[in-house]
């Protein structure tokens, strides 16, 4: 048996194994509480690296669930795939090592921060649901399974959000978040029973194989892309997710930052594999621009104007979210436009791609650094901080490198990949490159002030107590730290290696199609 | 490995922004250490200024708070925060509502 050949399905074995086991293994003590947290987590994500350069080196995998073969997706006779179908191409691997990433750093920055909790064994179940949930959604290849991933992906964020259930702000945000998002689940279930009922088929290859563009197809492209907008954040419908990453622990509130990428990546493989060149018109592409812009400059403005530590960052996703909508909704625009895509939409692609690698790490990590001001301090809110840089320097480093990177300062890799989206978006409309260069100036604004208010200045008496956070934590955000650095020195490498082969994989529609039809389209 | 990323109108090279940081960082260390050669570290020179009083000790009473930071700024755009702070009440419904709203908004414009 040939390992490689099952990449898809252990990657969600191992942490599907992980939740099973957690209540066991929390009963034997916390150093084996930890290992599991810890082994799990990067055996996934080792497993996620494996995957991705699989499918750089021999191309699309597709996995069958309970078939005769794994890989046989149409048996003798079949005009349709039935089974439960993983479909990983360079787009789904890209997602699946920015999740497994920010999950392994979620878990070590979790084993210190959490230990002054009870209940850690349900912690550390839900957390491999959640993350079980992420990379599923990235994964699938059938849309009712896409749906079931979102659910297992929700039902353990609304545990985790509302972990704390002796803060009344927290069981609040996690039932705020549950409300919003079981509405748009049940629309979602709307969406995909339509196109089932039309098309007699689940699989997202299959539909995209035979899908009209009607009255029907219509409806459900715009619940999908609706609810999967909402999910990630986007303006107007974010407004769960400040209250949401506010009030969860901060390992997974950086978890949670490469789960609302998921719900992007299904917006994303909806419009460009599903529905892709039978979009019909712009209507649907421009949608997804106007709600990045809004969500890129409202966002920030509600940033800039926070005094709490953790929902001043959690507005900035609103406004990283429109970063990566205002890229990708150009790339979609000109999808049947050869020349214009050659010319600008490509570009456009690989920076909303790029941004979504250097969001994951850069959010992960400013989440975990406000962690560990909490954890250290017991203060959230700003207006009680001051002069920690001298208590804690190391946080106070890979916060400011953080800071500095979601800025868009160079040479960090929030510049990189804001300066592909700058340049590109142009030639659609100079408003669009207007717009996100304000919010970026927005965004340095809002992050200086919280460098100042929080680390800099006079040191303040009640915080002479105040020290370093324990080693765990420190590691947790040294590997996003390493991540970001990474990403800032090797762009090139970055581009070439993960960026560009997503992009690609995005835009081939037939390619996406022929690997489980068959012919293509 | 470090290399070039084109953008299509431009360029990036990490490698010659870091040539050119570690050059301005050499020319700014010199400046600097053009400086007055008669400051003596541990002397009455290190005092902090207070407007000729005496510093508190507690940071706490001479730091300025995140929310004072901007002010400026918030008081001139206090119509528009007035407008966007009275959306974002924090009520389930009307989380729920702004996304039933952008669902049939666009729901209506496609059908158009």
């Amino acid at each position: 048996m040939n390992w490689n050949d099952h990449l898809p399905a252990l990657l969600l074995a191992v942490p599907l194994f992980g939740a099973f086991m957690a209540p066991i293994v929390c009963l034997f003590g916390k150093t084996l509480r930890n290992v599991l947290l810890i082994g799990i987590s990067f055996v996934t994500m080792l497993v996620a690296l494996l995957l991705w350069r699989n499918v750089l080196v021999g191309g699309i995998a597709v996995y069958v669930m309970g078939g005769e073969s794994f890989n046989l997706t149409l048996p003798s006779g079949m005009a349709l795939p039935i089974r439960i179908i993983m479909e990983v191409d360079a787009f789904s691997a890209f997602m699946v090592v920015c999740g497994s990433i920010a999950s392994f750093a979620g878990a070590l920055f979790s084993t210190n921060y959490m230990e002054k909790f009870s209940g850690i064994g349900r912690f550390v179940s839900l957390y491999f649901l959640l993350t079980l949930g992420m990379l599923g959604m990235m994964i699938t290849g059938d849309f009712f399974n896409f749906f079931i991933f979102i659910e297992i992906a929700s039902i353990a964020s609304f545990g985790l959000v509302a972990f704390w259930r002796d803060k009344p702000e927290a069981v609040e945000a996690g039932l705020k978040y549950a409300l919003v998002s079981q509405v748009g689940s049940m629309i979602f279930l709307i969406a995909a029973g339509s196109l089932y009922g039309k098309y007699n088929a689940l699989n997202m290859a299959a539909i995209g194989s035979m899908l009209q563009f009607g009255v029907m197809e219509k409806l459900a492209l715009v619940f999908i892309v609706g609810t999967l907008a909402m999910k990630c954040g986007s303006f107007p419908m974010h407004m769960w997710l400040p209250d949401a990453y506010a009030e969860a622990p901060s390992g997974v509130s950086c978890l949670l930052v490469a789960v609302s990428q998921a719900s992007l990546y299904g917006l994303m493989r909806v419009c460009f594999s599903l529905y892709g060149i039978n979009l019909g018109g712009s209507f649907i592409p421009w949608m997804i621009i106007s709600m990045g812009l809004a969500s890129m400059f409202f966002g920030v403005t509600m940033a800039v104007v926070q005094h709490e530590i953790k929902r001043l960052i959690g507005y900035h996703s609103v406004s990283q979210v429109g970063y990566m909508l205002l890229g990708l909704g150009v790339g979609l625009l000109v999808l049947t436009d050869a020349r214009g895509m050659a010319e600008y939409g490509f570009t456009a692609m690989k920076g909303g791609i790029f941004h979504i690698f250097n969001y994951t790490m850069y959010k992960g990590l400013l989440f975990l650094a406000a962690g560990a001001i909490y954890y250290a301090t017991g203060k959230r809110d700003l207006n009680e901080m001051g002069g920690l840089a001298r208590r804690m320097p190391f946080t106070t480093a890979m916060f400011v490198i953080a800071a500095a990177a979601i800025s868009g300062l160079p040479p960090f890799n929030g510049f990189v990949s804001k300066l592909l989206i700058y340049e590109s978006v142009f030639a659609v409309h100079p408003a669009l490159t207007v717009v996100a260069l304000l919010t970026s100036v927005l965004t340095l604004a809002s992050f200086v002030k919280v460098f100042q208010t929080a680390f800099l200045g006079p040191e303040k008496s009640v915080f002479t107590g105040v020290r370093e956070v324990p080693s765990g934590m420190l590691f947790g955000m040294g590997v996003l730290t390493l991540a970001v650095l990474g990403a800032t020195l090797f762009p090139s490498w970055t581009l070439s290696n993960l960026v560009e082969p997503a992009a690609k994989a995005l835009v081939d529609q037939a390619g996406y199609i022929g690997a489980v039809m068959g012919g293509g389209l | 490995m470090f290399g070039t990323v084109y953008t299509g109108f431009g360029y990036w090279d990490v490698t010659a922004w870091i040539v050119f940081f570690a050059i301005a960082s050499g020319l700014t260390l010199w400046l600097r250490a053009q400086g007055r050669d008669d400051y003596k570290e541990g002397t009455d020179q290190d005092e902090i200024y207070w407007s000729g009083n005496p510093v508190p000790d507690d940071g706490a009473e001479i730091s300025v708070p995140a929310s004072s930071a901007y002010w400026g700024f918030r008081k001139a755009m206090e119509p528009f925060y007035k407008v966007l702070t009275g959306m974002h009440t924090g009520i389930g419904t009307d989380i729920v509502g702004f996304y039933v709203l952008t669902v049939a908004f666009m729901a209506v414009f496609i059908l158009l």
